[in-house]
């Protein structure tokens, strides 16, 4: 790898690279992000590789092993070009075939083709399948063309040319500025305007400046920076190199979550091979600006995300967040301007410097522009990684893209914005989603983390989630957090037991305003959220736990009870044969009865009994219907079973 | 028998075991004098360091004392010398890191994740030696240790099982995996069986939300085990 | 260094630029309570007793005075019904967990006899977590000896071990402990690792 002394020579480099591309006929794109790695999609790319060498073919046909294409549920996934056929649900099995027809010939394996529900067409094309439909992958897109662990291909679909347009035709302020027009707000959760900050950085005093990737991505059910930081750590890189030269900053920093290795070791890989080819260093590209970055991980706490915290420990010290009345632009690590961005957020810069601000703003709504990554999780069909134009609803996205709930069940909430939002119920499902509408409902978007929840959710069991979660989370230097966190988190147990009171009711209100005003860092002035959300949406649910002792979804287990239904019972005896507690009357032939004073309502009973007879119902409440008389002869199961 | 001191480290043994395995052992590699002299260089290079040093022989001992100590801790049967070796060999490998990291002080949390990701966990006589030669003070070490849920200051299993208690995770029933998990491997969350095989965590998102209920087992994933899968992943794991 | 004029309750005050608002106010006269402030250590900002009202501009939010640097043109509100309540709300949390004489004193001073709130016994730990103590040891004598260990609830004063022995016995810690938990102990440290 020869050092790159020059636009020109990045130019010359680039050429070559496109030229060796357009070379190769044939190249399948294999997901191996983080999320498919659980699938076999490790042994599905080294099929490919095997077949492709059988056939003789490694020096014409080209695997690449990616980043996540976003269909997270449909893994092992991969994508043949030049015709962009999607096969998706692939097994080793399956690989021999696709190689021969596909790859070595020009077929299409229909069977391996997404199924569209509605009308039973098999289709090829990622952007007709509903899913992809109304996307539009600016950031997310270039996923499935490289392999992260390489720069040359980065380059050759057009990487480190905005850097080279900043240095050749931009001055550092223009760059700002261009920045600033595009109205890029921080995809972190704060939404704070990027330029705004970036400007606040360059002006104040004080030497070295710092720039810093927030990769601590901490919202549980959220990971659109894994997949952007392992799938294309150099197109986050390059934003952060244009930051520092529109700020004035020589040092920058990425400090990435410890849950995250892939993503730690591909951004890795990037910085070295960035420094190698002279794009990182003294004199990049010839010019008189230079940058170093190094990496931090973090070490296992969701607070050190924040960035007043996250500074701290950049500076070796614990990551707990500090008094912020002075901002971290203008006084953040060792008392120095630092800027700290969200993964996203960076990897739009490079977009804003090619095609420009106007560009930019071409998308999204009038005060969120752009797109924006969700992370689709929880009770919908189809999960994954979804990248819109902001404005579009949220039943465009879980249902249009996300095809629904699974299983046939009903909506009931969307979790959006982390452990800091809320929920939002079906009769806000038309609301555009961009990062104010949602805070109007009293939810926020958030880094984009969205989770479908439905009618076997409980949401004080929700409320009570995030509750421990931030409870767990909590760094404990403030009085507000650390106690108003240990009472609701006392309390909302308390109430999901069985033994909630009016009172705990009015405490919990009380103690959300309190903790909103006090708290030292946003962590303890949202944690209320998610609690006061399901308040206002579902308070009687809330009620239901506390006035009459019942669980309406069924999942608090103490306000649950487990019933068998005697019309139902065929005594197959699978419940009676695997109850811990030896609950279960039972005999041959007669309908088994739970002795609800041995039941620990660990819900075996239910999971075992087959689902042809679904015998075991789980009634809200603690007390179940009179029990038939022993002895009550069970109906017989059809013909042919057992 | 008589009673003389016994040159083995960890358990008591009777005079022909201990004979058996100093017979295991090679001989010294130097003389007596040799060493002697050795000692004698070491000590006047430790006295050019100045007068305010603890004196050396009082160092010495107490490093002695906590390398006795350390290998005790870890169930190891060694000589005395052996012990103190492979006391210097871990010290050396922490100091590894640290120069790998340039001793510099804002890399602190850094170089503990590196020794912790090399041992397992964090031993005391470890972060005694980063404090002593990145000069800071103990009480920001333990405060590290102890804030972040990736150090451990006990010795850990060999094998690391972590079950996602992410949202999405929670809404397809996670909590139930892990009771389930807990059944088979008999480990409550946080803790490490009495083998040393198995340390059981939970963690808040890995990223996987397609597999959701999902857990990784060193690094490999699944989704939703059932007790079956689960029974069949303790035998697979050694 | 330039100076800064501002409103504190209605009068105005000038100090130099930099100056917390918890100082401000005192060199009018006006004490802001606190229970984690101490003249010898540096401002945490943890216990929020010290929370003043800030009007900058046309918004107005609570701030704890004793790390806000004043600015100028600020009005600042000392003593107003929600900021009562918050001190309330403070009081009412810590008494569960450290019911020490002062603790218990102050929050009868603001009315309350009794929380509504309660901890599990072993959630009593007679400590209000304002690391007085910690930072004494830290900034003053220097020793490190005392320090933070664990977070959330889970947060708790220890004393290292090994340096625990080489602990120089000044015994501050014990002098300056409201919340009860070295005033507890009789001899001897509370928590050693």
């Amino acid at each position: 790898m020869n050092k790159l002394t020059s636009v020109q020579d990045l130019n010359a480099l680039r050429a070559k690279l496109v030229a060796d591309r357009n070379a190769i006929k044939k190249s399948v794109s294999v997901c191996l992000g983080t999320g498919c790695r659980a699938y076999p999609s490790a042994a599905v790319a080294d099929a490919f590789a095997e077949q492709v060498k059988k056939h003789g073919l490694e020096k014409d046909i080209v695997i690449r092993r990616t980043g996540c294409h976003g269909f997270c549920e449909r893994g092992p996934m991969a994508m043949i070009f030049p015709e962009k056929i999607c096969y998706f649900q692939i097994k080793v099995e399956d690989v021999p075939e696709i190689v021969e027809r596909s790859l070595v010939n020009d077929e299409v394996v229909d069977r391996l083709l997404f199924e569209d529900e509605a009308t039973g067409k098999r289709i090829a094309q990622q952007h007709e399948i509903p899913f992809y439909k109304l996307q539009n992958q600016i950031v997310l897109g270039n996923n499935i063309l490289i392999d992260p662990k390489s720069i040359d291909d980065y380059i050759a679909l057009g990487g480190y040319s905005a850097l080279a347009k900043a240095l050749s035709d931009m001055d550092p302020v223009g760059v700002l500025q261009e920045v600033k027009k595009a109205d890029l707000r921080g995809r972190g959760g704060g939404g704070f305007p990027a330029g705004i900050k970036w400007e606040t950085t360059r002006n104040a005093p004080g030497e070295p400046k710092y720039v810093i990737v927030n990769a601590d991505e901490g919202d549980p059910g959220a990971y659109m920076d894994q997949a952007v930081l392992e799938g294309n750590p150099h197109s986050v890189l390059e934003g952060l190199i244009l930051g520092a030269y529109a700020m004035g900053s020589t040092q920058g920093f990425v400090y990435v979550r410890q849950e995250y290795p892939q993503a730690t070791q591909h951004i890795g890989i990037a910085i070295e091979e960035a420094k190698k080819y002279g794009l990182l260093g003294d004199k990049i590209l010839g010019s008189d600006f230079n940058f170093e970055v190094m990496i931090h991980q973090g070490a296992g706490a969701f607070v050190s995300g924040e960035s007043s915290a996250l500074m701290t420990a950049i500076e070796g010290m614990v990551g707990e967040p500090r008094p912020k009345y002075v901002r971290t632009a203008v006084k953040g690590v060792y008392e120095r301007p630092s800027n700290l961005n969200n993964v996203e957020t960076w990897a739009n810069v490079p977009l804003i410097i090619n095609n420009g601000s106007d560009w930019f703003r071409s998308m999204g709504t009038d005060g969120s522009k752009g797109t924006k990554i969700f992370s689709l999780v929880g009770k919908v069909k189809y999960t994954g990684l979804v990248e819109v134009p902001m404005g579009l609803s949220l039943r465009q996205i879980i249902f249009d893209m996300g095809g629904g709930i699974r299983g046939g069940k009903k909506f009931k909430a969307v979790q959006t914005g982390g452990p800091s939002g809320g929920c939002i119920p079906e009769q806000y499902l038309d609301t555009p989603v961009d990062f104010d509408e949602l805070s109007k409902m009293g939810s926020m978007m958030g880094s984009g983390g969205m989770i479908v929840m439905d009618e076997n959710t409980c949401m004080v069991d929700v409320a009570k989630y995030f509750t421990s979660f931030l409870a767990d989370e909590s760094c404990g230097k403030c009085v507000p957090c650390r106690e108003g966190l240990r009472q609701l988190k006392r309390i909302l147990k308390k109430i999901t037991d069985g033994n909630g009171e009016e009172t705990d009711l009015q405490l919990i209100e009380e103690l959300g305003g309190f903790m909103h005003d006090a708290s030292l860092c946003a962590l303890g002035q949202t944690a209320t959220n998610p609690v006061m959300s399901t308040f206002k949406y579902f308070k009687d649910e809330y009620e239901a736990h506390v006035k009459d002792k019942k669980c309406p979804s069924c999942v608090c287990q103490a306000l649950t009870t487990f019933y068998i239904d005697p019309e139902k019972c065929t005594a197959c005896g699978m419940c009676f044969k695997q109850c811990p507690t030896d609950a279960i009357l039972g005999d041959k032939k007669v309908v088994h009865i739970i002795e609800q004073e041995k039941c620990i309502k660990c819900g075996t009973c239910f999971n075992v009994c087959p689902t042809r007879f679904s015998a075991v119902v789980k009634i809200p409440g603690t007390t179940a219907p009179a029990p038939v008389p022993f002895g009550t002869k069970a109906k017989k199961s059809s013909k042919g079973d057992k | 028998m008589e009673k003389t001191k016994s040159r083995i480290v960890g358990v008591r043994v009777n005079k022909d075991q201990e004979a058996m395995l100093s017979e295991l052992q090679k001989r010294a590699k130097m003389t007596k004098s040799e060493i002697l002299l050795q000692g004698l260089e070491t000590l006047a290079e430790y006295y050019t360091l100045g007068p305010e040093q603890e004196p050396m022989e009082t160092a010495l001992r107490r490093m002695e004392k906590d390398a006795l100590h350390h290998m005790m801790s870890l169930k190891k049967i060694r000589r005395k010398e052996e012990a103190i070796r492979d006391f210097v060999r871990e010290i050396r490998a922490v100091d590894e890191i640290i120069d790998k990291h340039g001793c510099d002080k804002s890399m602190l949390i850094q170089i503990m994740l590196d020794v912790q990701k090399q041992n397992n966990w964090l031993s005391k006589p470890a972060l005694l030696w980063i404090s002593e030669r990145l000069g800071v003070p103990m009480a920001q070490i333990m405060r590290i240790a102890t804030f972040y849920t990736a150090f451990s200051l006990e010795p850990q299993g060999r094998h690391m099982v972590q079950v996602c208690t992410g949202t999405a995770c929670h809404v397809r029933g996670a909590e139930e995996l892990l009771t389930r998990m807990q059944g088979v491997i008999k480990v409550a969350p946080g803790e490490t069986d009495d083998e040393q095989k198995f340390t059981l965590k939970t963690v808040n998102c890995l990223g996987c939300c397609a597999m959701g209920p999902v857990i990784t087992v060193d690094g490999d994933y699944y989704s939703n085990p059932n007790v079956e899968q689960l029974k069949q992943m303790g035998e697979k794991y050694e | 260094m330039k100076d800064v004029t501002f409103k504190i309750d209605g009068s105005d005050v000038s100090v130099a630029e930099g100056t917390t608002l918890l100082e401000a106010a005192k060199s009018i006269g006006i004490q802001i309570p606190t229970l984690c402030h101490h003249q010898d250590v540096e401002s945490a900002g943890v216990c929020r007793f010290c929370m003043v009202e800030v009007k900058k501009g046309n918004r107005t939010r609570l701030v704890a005075s004793c790390v806000y640097p004043a600015e100028q043109g600020i009005e600042v509100q000392t003593d107003t019904e929600k900021i009562n309540s918050v001190r309330k709300m403070i009081l009412e949390l810590l008494l569960p967990v450290a019911a020490s004489g002062p603790i218990k004193a102050l929050a009868k001073k603001y009315g309350i006899e009794k929380s509504r709130f309660e901890v599990a016994k072993e959630e009593q730990t007679h400590c209000t977590l304002c690391g007085i103590c910690v930072r004494y040891c830290d900034q003053v004598t220097q020793e490190h000896v005392a320090g933070f260990v664990g977070r959330g609830v889970k947060r708790k004063v220890a004393l290292m071990a090994e340096k625990g022995d080489q602990c120089v016995f000044c015994q501050k810690c014990y002098d300056l402990c409201h919340g009860g938990r070295f005033i507890e102990i009789a001899e001897g440290f509370p928590e050693i690792l």
